[in-house]
């Protein structure tokens, strides 16, 4: 019943391994470029639960440190991707990924 | 350099200017060309004149001898041969003089006489450029000082008679003609070759009086025989070129050029230079092969005779009575008569030029009809033709007051002289075979004379199925082929081919030689042109001492001493040398003396026995074809076997084609199946070979080392083609492959660390 009552450790990585997979799904199926950054989103943040968790109950701030430092990449990545996503778009008229192939060949 | 030898060399080159003007430019000049043949000609005779009458009225020397010569190619010493120089020189004595003056003056008449008988044949200037080269050839040989270059001229007679005798050479006869006398003259001159290569080894030269100077001192290391042998083998040169027994086969055949060219070749440039290349060489033959040579010439002067009486083409008879005269001057080397058979060389030119050139005027006349029993009657039509060549037939059949008469007779008797001091036997058989042929020469052209000149005209007899059938002597208007006669029927020709005719006549009587109509002798041409004394003496002869001791008493002394000194003395050449250097009759080989005495004495015995023999030569004519005592028909039907076998020449054309062509070709045709199978076989199994091993080589390097690179192609192909599949741009995939790993590891360490 503890295992119920008191949220532990197992809590914060189930959430982290289950956004981590859902993150993973978006970025293996999606085909629209910023579902796909969505799904990289999710990654990151599935990282940050973890960093936090484990900064929660290990003691220290290395962990929240970290997630700071990610949260900033994110942002940061995410305005990069974006740019690029509208640049895409503006070139193809199109944001579906799997037709982005004009180096293929 | 002697102003002679210059003079020399301007005639000798003049008739190569002429060929080398005629050849390149006659259709470029006034009437072809033939004045230029004729001007030059008639400068080179002025020139040739001058050197005669310094050389032999002034000078009047029978020593006379100026000679000349440069170094043309020096080979230096020639491993395995020696020293080896050529040179190129020109010697002028009391011969070349007369032979220079005799065949330039032949050759301007020939000329002059061409301008008349060729006139508009399509060839017109090119036959005057070849009489160009035939006279300069000629000119060549007689100048000459050393072997070598009178090889090269007698080449080049050779060339210049196959271009002449071939000049019709539409005319399948014609070509066969000229090809046989090539091919005759080349079977003598390997033999000639061979012998001056014999000398040359010797002697390290090639000019005459090294090799006789050598030869007098003795340096001659092989034995006699080989001296036989090169004289032998030099005397084939003239075989071949002065058509004796066996290579005569040519001259009639030869008969296919123009008359005048037969002209040219029977009196002065071809033929006589085979006789004068033997007078050059006669100090070096030795008895042996003089021996050879007389019965050469006698055997070719009786065969020659033979075959004229049954000819009926009248250049064929005029032909064989050439070979039968050569047959006499060869005869008369051979014997030792040295001067007479010059002499016979000289006079026969002349009276032979003077036939020749008659027939050519009557072949002219008749529109080329040239078979006597077709003619007959032509006095009348043609007088001057018949004077002068019925006064060329006298001196042929050596009638008196004639030149051939004291030529003939020189020769004769030094035969009579010879086979006296040879012991008689055998060889008797040479004056008596020149005392028939003779006979026999009086009695064919006292046919000839007749046929053509007397009786009726004959020409309506002739078959009617011949193709000059149309052309009848009556006819008016006739015209032959592309020669355009305006004249009626037979008529005398014009003057520029009778002029000729009267000087070559003129040229034929006694008393331009001799004051003394029985004696040649006394005359100027047996003064200047005596007998050389032999470097070859009877002492160096291997001679069985029982036939020396046979000979007369008188000189048999002398021989025994010589024939005691088999091998080759000193005193005995050195004695040799003497005489030469005197000169003269009195000869120090005794051999030689003895000739020239018994020659002496038996001068009248000729004289009388060859007269009755014309006599009767002549009056078997006269009985035959002019009373009609005998009918010449009936009489051949009667020894129809000898007709026919004097009518088909003796057969020798069919023998030659039996043996010697007929073997050829068979040779040929072995060396042929030889060539196709043995050596094409060789050649085509190599090939095979080398095919089925290129194949081989080919296969392997189609399908292994090909295949190793396109393996390799293919290989990395396919490795590039499955593996870009997995190269998709895709992120996505990417990212799969990448969890897929992920998983993969995952697994593998879990796996790991459970076990």
């Amino acid at each position: 019943m503890e295992q119920l009552t008191t949220i532990g450790l197992n809590h914060y990585l189930t959430v982290s391994a289950f956004l981590l997979g859902f993150g993973l799904f978006a970025v293996m199926t999606r085909k629209n470029a910023i579902v796909i950054l969505m799904g990289v989103e999710l990654i990151l943040n599935a990282a940050n639960i973890n960093f936090l968790a484990f900064s929660k109950f290990n003691g220290g701030m290395q962990g929240v440190m970290f997630a700071l430092f990610v949260i900033v990449l994110a942002a940061a990545e995410a305005a990069i991707a974006l740019a690029i996503v509208i640049n895409v778009f503006k070139t193809f008229k199109t944001v579906d990924v799997s037709n982005i192939d004009s180096m293929k060949e | 350099m002697h102003s002679l030898i210059q003079l020399s060399i301007v005639v000798l080159l003049l008739p190569l200017l002429s060929f080398v003007i005629l050849i390149f430019f006659n259709r470029r000049l006034p009437r072809r060309g033939d004045f230029v043949g004729v001007g030059i000609l008639g400068t080179a005779f002025a020139i040739s004149a001058y050197i005669f009458w310094t050389v032999i009225v002034q000078t009047y020397d029978p020593a006379f001898r100026v000679a000349w010569n440069f170094t043309w190619i020096d080979l230096g010493n020639v491993p395995g041969v020696g020293p080896l120089q050529i040179k190129m020189g020109v010697v002028i004595d009391n011969l070349t003089a007369i032979m220079l003056a005799m065949v330039n003056l032949i050759s301007l008449l020939v000329h002059l006489y061409s301008t008349g008988y060729m006139a508009g044949d399509k060839n017109y200037g090119r036959y005057f450029a070849y009489l160009g080269i035939f006279t300069f050839s000629m000119l060549g040989i007689v100048l000459s000082d050393n072997l070598f270059s009178i090889y090269i001229f007698w080449e080049l007679v050779g060339l210049s008679s196959y271009l002449l005798i071939g000049f019709f050479f539409e005319k399948d006869s014609a070509a066969n003609a000229q090809k046989k006398a090539f091919l005759a003259n080349r079977v003598g001159d390997i033999g000639m070759w061979l012998g001056i290569l014999i000398l040359y080894s010797q002697f390290h030269t090639f000019g005459f009086s090294e090799i006789y100077a050598n030869l007098a001192a003795g340096k001659f290391t092989l034995s006699n025989a080989w001296l036989t042998a090169s004289g032998i083998l030099l005397f084939m040169g003239c075989v071949g070129k002065s058509a004796q027994f066996p290579l005569h086969i040519w001259l009639p055949d030869a008969m296919e050029g123009p008359t005048p060219v037969s002209a040219l070749i029977h009196a002065a440039t071809m033929v006589a230079a085979g006789v004068y290349f033997v007078a050059r060489i006669f100090v070096l033959l030795t008895p042996d092969a003089l021996h050879v040579i007389a019965f050469v010439g006698a055997f070719t002067a009786f065969m020659a005779a033979t075959i004229a009486i049954t000819q009926n083409d009248i250049k064929r008879v005029l032909a064989y009575s050439t070979v039968s005269q050569l047959g006499y001057m060869v005869l008369g080397l051979g014997v030792g008569a040295y001067s007479a058979a010059l002499f016979h060389l000289v006079t026969h030119a002349f009276f032979k030029a003077c036939l020749f050139l008659g027939s050519g005027a009557i072949i002219h006349a008749m529109h080329h009809e040239q078979d006597m029993r077709w003619m007959g009657g032509l006095r009348k039509h043609m007088p001057w033709t018949f004077a002068t060549f019925t006064l060329a037939t006298l001196a042929l059949a050596g009638l008196p007051l004639t030149s051939g008469f004291m030529s003939k007779d020189a020769i004769l008797a030094g035969a009579l002289g010879f086979a006296t001091v040879e012991g008689g036997g055998i060889y008797y058989l040479i004056p008596v075979l020149g005392f028939f042929s003779a006979m026999l020469t009086a009695f064919y052209m006292g046919r000839q004379i007749w046929l053509v000149f007397f009786g009726e005209s004959r020409t309506h007899l002739k078959p009617a199925d011949d193709h000059h059938a149309d052309h009848h002597a009556h006819d008016s208007h006739a015209a032959h082929g592309d020669e355009h006669h305006e004249e009626h029927g037979v008529h005398e020709v014009s003057w520029n081919m009778r002029a000729p005719l009267v000087i070559l006549a003129t040229l034929s009587v006694f008393f331009v030689y001799s004051p003394d109509p029985l004696d040649g002798a006394k005359g100027w041409f047996m003064h200047m042109i005596q007998t050389p004394a032999t470097v070859v003496g009877s002492a160096s002869l291997e001679k069985p001492a029982a036939l020396a001791t046979a000979q007369q008493p008188l000189l048999a002394e002398a021989a025994v001493v010589g024939a005691g000194h088999a091998e080759k003395d000193v005193p005995e050449s050195a004695a040799a040398e003497k005489g030469e250097e005197k000169g003269g009759h009195t000869f120090a080989d005794p051999r030689q003396a003895e000739i020239a005495h018994a020659t002496h004495g038996a001068h009248y015995t000729a004289i009388y026995i060859s007269s009755i023999m014309v006599v009767l030569g002549i009056s078997m004519a006269l009985i035959v074809f002019v009373f009609k005592i005998i009918d010449p028909d009936k009489t051949a039907e009667a020894i129809r076997p000898l007709y026919l076998f004097s009518l088909n020449k003796w057969y020798w054309d069919e023998i030659y084609d039996a043996t010697f062509i007929r073997g050829s070709v068979i040779l040929s045709k072995v060396l042929s199946w030889f060539d196709t199978n043995i050596v094409d076989g060789l050649v085509n199994g190599v090939a095979v070979t080398v095919r089925k091993f290129a194949f081989a080589n080919a296969g392997f390097d189609k399908y292994v080392v090909d295949g190793m690179v396109n393996f390799t192609a293919f290989s990395v192909n396919t490795t590039g083609a499955v593996l870009r599949k997995l190269q998709t741009g895709k992120v996505q995939t990417y990212v799969v492959m990448l969890i897929i790993a992920v998983f993969g590891y995952f697994v593998y360490y879990v796996t790991k660390l459970v076990y």
